[in-house]
């Protein structure tokens, strides 16, 4: 039952929106430096560490699949990347729309955080031709969990080797020394932070409550769609929990 | 009440940068109901479906009762469709 708990979970994503919203323009100060452009900082550095973090956990997925062969793990571990792919597409538009009111550019190929977060846009892209060119659903199953496992192991690391560049254009402003941000403005990325993250588990929990159902009106087209063989069981399969 | 509200509320500075703020959060939003208008699609699509099983379960119920012991044999999914469609359609299809 993957529909269970997805109401109150609805629910607090749009209050959590709402709140972080009317944080980000009626509370958050404007930025010294930026001004008003700072406002979507809140909304592009949120999706993407969201779905960066959404990548590793499709890997975390992909990783109970391979040692468990329990295909749920892997209907899992889609669904994952499914959405930080999607959330991906929302950090690049979003970031060059920043790009070209900061710098005048919508794009900047010398900026190691935007390269980067291509690169690992461009290789999350690449598993939906990859996984859907096997045939075996078995083996796609399992070919695709080993994808996930290394692509996900592969973002943390890209992550660290940004960081370690030490670009002046892309400032750390997370950083406790040198001028970190301001109270308020933590606080109204955190709640954003927080906000964007129940957004990716509700569209991950309705994606998955939709394949369940979708898998189930299957199984039960080919219950009906059998001969009737008088046995008095069900043909129906229980349901995948 | 609303008006009191955004009455309060501090003016936000829409100048040359309010236009590119509100196009990285309109962008926001356009993709999530895309996404929206995606699942409820599907969601549309699956209720037809279910809606043709239903009407399949009730005509093999009706023939089983017609012809005890016989059941459904040989009668498939899509002859059930085909008659579920003819029924369903309107004049205007």
């Amino acid at each position: 039952m993957y529909g269970k708990g997805l109401r109150p979970l609805s629910i607090a994503t749009v209050v959590g929106i709402t709140a972080a919203l009317s944080l980000v323009f009626f509370y958050a100060p404007l930025d010294a430096d930026q001004g008003f452009i700072q406002k979507i900082f809140y909304l592009h550095v949120p999706l993407a560490m969201v779905a960066l973090v959404g990548f590793v956990i499709g890997g975390v997925f992909a990783i109970a699949h391979l040692r468990s062969g329990n295909r749920k793990w892997d209907a899992y571990s889609y669904v994952s990347i499914h959405m930080s792919v999607i959330f991906g597409v929302a950090v690049l538009i979003t970031g060059s729309i920043w790009a070209k009111a900061s710098w005048g550019h919508w794009w900047v190929w010398d900026e190691p955080t935007l390269v980067s977060f291509l690169i690992v846009f461009l290789m999350y892209a690449t598993y939906y031709p990859f996984r859907y060119a096997i045939e075996d659903p078995e083996r796609q199953a399992r070919y695709a969990s080993v994808f996930a496992v290394t692509a996900g192991a592969f973002v943390p690391l890209n992550f660290m080797a940004v960081r370690m560049a030490q670009s002046l254009v892309h400032p750390r402003v997370f950083a406790t020394a040198n001028g970190g941000l301001p109270g308020s403005m933590m606080f109204t990325f955190l709640v954003c932070l927080a906000a964007t993250a129940l957004l990716w588990v509700t569209l991950v929990k309705l994606e998955l409550t939709a394949k369940s159902t979708s898998g189930q009106l299957k199984r039960l087209r080919r219950a009906l769609d059998a001969p009737a063989s008088g046995g008095g069981s069900s043909r129906v399969a229980p349901e995948v929990s | 009440m609303i008006g009191l509200l955004l009455a309060e509320t501090p003016a936000l500075p829409l100048d040359e940068a309010g236009k590119y703020v509100a196009g990285a959060y309109v962008v926001f939003l356009v993709l999530i109901v895309i996404y929206v208008a995606i699942m409820a699609s599907k969601l549309q699509r699956m209720e037809k479906e279910l809606r043709e099983l239903a009407t399949f379960a009730e005509a093999r119920a009706d023939s089983d009762q017609v012809a005890p012991g016989r059941g459904s044999e040989g009668q498939s999914i899509s002859d059930s469709l085909a008659l579920t469609g003819a029924e369903e359609a309107t004049p205007d299809e």
